[in-house]
């Protein structure tokens, strides 16, 4: 489970690397459509707009695995004696509303989109592949909550 | 009508699963799904909550904030936060309150520069802290001001939560909120200055003053003034409507890069890589939290309760005055608890109606919200820049906690001085022209 982990926070961090960067780029080339070309570019605005979902979604699974997610350990602080219970819960809960709503809502939304055929403005891409983030983090969430629980506590 | 079972469902399911210690996001998250499936079918429900999710992050205006994100943190690992801190001591370190005024007027610069309090706060904390110590002030004493001292930068553009609350509003004009945040984040910096001040006095702490230096000051000015620079083209770029606040980000991004690759020389492109997933993780954390706090403020809309408090709060028939009031202090109780993300995106669309009719300018509104819950940010159980100032001066809650009340009181009077005096909001983006 270690390892595989591993291998999947080396590969995030590369997507997210190049994400990041292909979105400053993006941004900065509409900048430069704008008062060097004098011709804005109507599709960077959109491409970035999908950009964000991408790493907004993927960044918080990866941030789920470097448990950087803001929460509050007022109870486990108030009675020790519940940090073991308290710790396996909300992780099933995380992993639960990762898998369910994430996930599997995620999932239908992609291929009622696909079905519906519904295309971006600008882009003419089809929104379902830019919903596809949507499930993608559900089931990296549900991964990195269950790898967590398989770990003891520290 | 609003249905009160729902309601109880929303507080309950968010109250609990955040007490269990899982991510406030997916607090936030469950509660709305929770509330969705008392009159619905499961599969139409995550769907739905899946799709209020995407579209909330499909917007062009909270791009700025990863990219705000970036730059903050290319500026600091560039060296930035030093250089601006040299510049602070040589300016006002021969004043009264010596250290105190430098470790506010560093964070009134970094703020400037990160739109981050949490960042400001490790970053001015690190430094600062230790040299408040060694001065005699004591670590707690420094912990104190430092905490209270860089919610200013949430108020001093850039600032991402302003982003998000003109995100929460519909579209309240980002350059306008920008410069209605500078004067009420000075206002804090004065006051959280005043109160340190007065009472290192009554504690009988030495406030040293390290004497003024011109070539010193000149010096350090000129280190600094590439950093400061950011601010000039930044603001400057959206106050002139040269671009927009997401393009302005992008720029910054750009210059904050070349700054600290090719000028400063602190960071190597190799180092890009790690800083790119750090912000992007960042990100992914303010993301997720509006994501689903836009989802939860779609599922209120739904069970009309922003129109439920609404009437509720007409029907009590009190001033305005009456009616913020009441407002601020149910900010305040939430603030304690709340992060600032998601209240700010589940109490705009409830309380901003509410003010409009009371004849409140929604952009004085989002800093009197943002101020507001900048205290929350300082107090515990929930305080992100409280437990982040704490880890950096290495002291616990508790020991900080008794420089920390009067400093709550300076924010507290702050508050009621923006509150009542929408002036002080107002008048900058006036002439300016982004208010009638």
């Amino acid at each position: 489970m270690r390892g595989l982990r591993e291998r999947v926070d080396r590969l995030l961090e590369r997507v997210l690397a190049t994400l990041m960067a292909l979105m400053v780029i993006n941004v900065c080339w509409q900048v430069v459509t704008r008062f060097i070309l004098r011709q804005p570019s109507s599709f960077t605005e959109e491409a970035a707009r999908f950009l964000l979902i991408w790493v907004g979604l993927l960044g918080a699974s990866y941030a789920l695995g470097q448990r950087m997610h803001l929460a509050i350990d007022v109870l486990a602080r108030w009675k020790p004696s519940w940090r073991p219970g308290l710790r396996i819960t909300s992780l099933a809960v995380t992993a639960t509303f990762a898998l369910l709503v994430l996930g599997v809502g995620g999932a239908r939304l992609v291929l009622l989109t696909l079905e519906l055929g519904q295309t971006s403005a600008a882009l003419g891409w089809s929104l379902g592949y830019v919903y596809l983030a949507l499930p993608l983090s559900g089931l990296l969430m549900t991964f990195y909550a269950l790898s967590e629980l398989s770990e003891p506590a520290q | 009508m609003v249905d009160l079972a729902s309601v109880g469902v929303l507080g309950g399911v968010f109250l609990v699963v955040m007490a269990l210690g899982a991510p406030i996001a997916i607090a936030v998250g469950t509660a709305a799904t929770a509330t969705l499936l008392l009159g619905g079918s499961p599969l139409p429900v995550v769907t739905t909550i899946s799709q209020r999710v995407a579209t909330a992050l499909d917007s062009f205006s909270l791009l700025a904030i990863p990219l705000f994100i970036l730059s903050g943190q290319l500026m600091n690992r560039g060296g930035a936060a030093r250089r601006l801190l040299e510049f602070g001591k040589a300016l006002v370190g021969a004043l009264p309150g010596g250290l105190v005024l430098v470790n506010i007027v560093g964070c009134l610069l970094f703020g400037a520069i990160s739109g981050s309090a949490v960042a400001t706060a490790a970053a001015i904390g690190g430094f600062m802290i230790p040299l408040m110590e060694e001065e005699g002030y004591g670590r707690d004493y420094g912990t104190a001001v430092n905490i209270t001292a860089s919610t200013t930068g949430l108020l001093i553009p850039p600032s991402n939560i302003l982003i998000v609350y003109s995100l929460a509003s519909g579209g309240v004009s980002i350059a306008a909120l920008f410069l209605a945040g500078y004067l009420p984040g000075l206002l804090v910096g004065a006051c959280v200055a005043s109160a340190a001040v007065v009472l290192a006095r009554i504690r009988g702490l030495e406030v040293a003053r390290i004497p003024w230096n011109t070539g010193a000051t000149l010096r350090s000015g000129i280190a600094a003034l590439p950093s400061l620079l950011l601010v000039v083209v930044v603001m400057g770029g959206i106050i002139g409507g040269v671009f927009t606040a997401t393009e302005a980000a992008g720029v910054a991004v750009v210059y904050a890069l070349l700054l600290s690759l090719l000028v400063y020389r602190e960071i190597s492109v190799r180092e890009l890589p790690a800083i790119l997933v750090e912000a992007s993780a960042t990100t992914g954390v303010v993301l997720i939290l509006v994501g689903a706090s836009m989802a939860l403020s779609w599922v209120m809309a739904f069970e009309n309760i922003p129109q439920g408090v609404a009437e509720l709060m007409l029907s009590l028939a009190a001033g305005p005055i009456a009616v913020l009031l009441v407002m601020n202090v149910v900010l305040l109780a939430v603030g304690t608890f709340m992060d600032m993300t998601p209240a700010v995106l589940i109490f705009t669309p409830i309380f901003l109606p509410v003010a409009i009719e009371m004849g409140v300018d929604p952009v004085h509104f989002g800093v009197i919200m943002v101020l507001n819950l900048c205290v929350g940010l300082c107090t515990p159980p929930v305080g992100t820049v409280l437990f982040v100032g704490c880890g950096v001066g290495e002291t616990t809650l508790s020991r900080v906690l008794p420089s920390l009340l009067p400093l709550y009181a300076a924010m507290l009077v702050a508050l009621v001085l923006v509150m009542s005096l929408p002036e002080l909001s107002l008048w900058l983006p006036r002439t300016f022209g982004f208010l009638p």
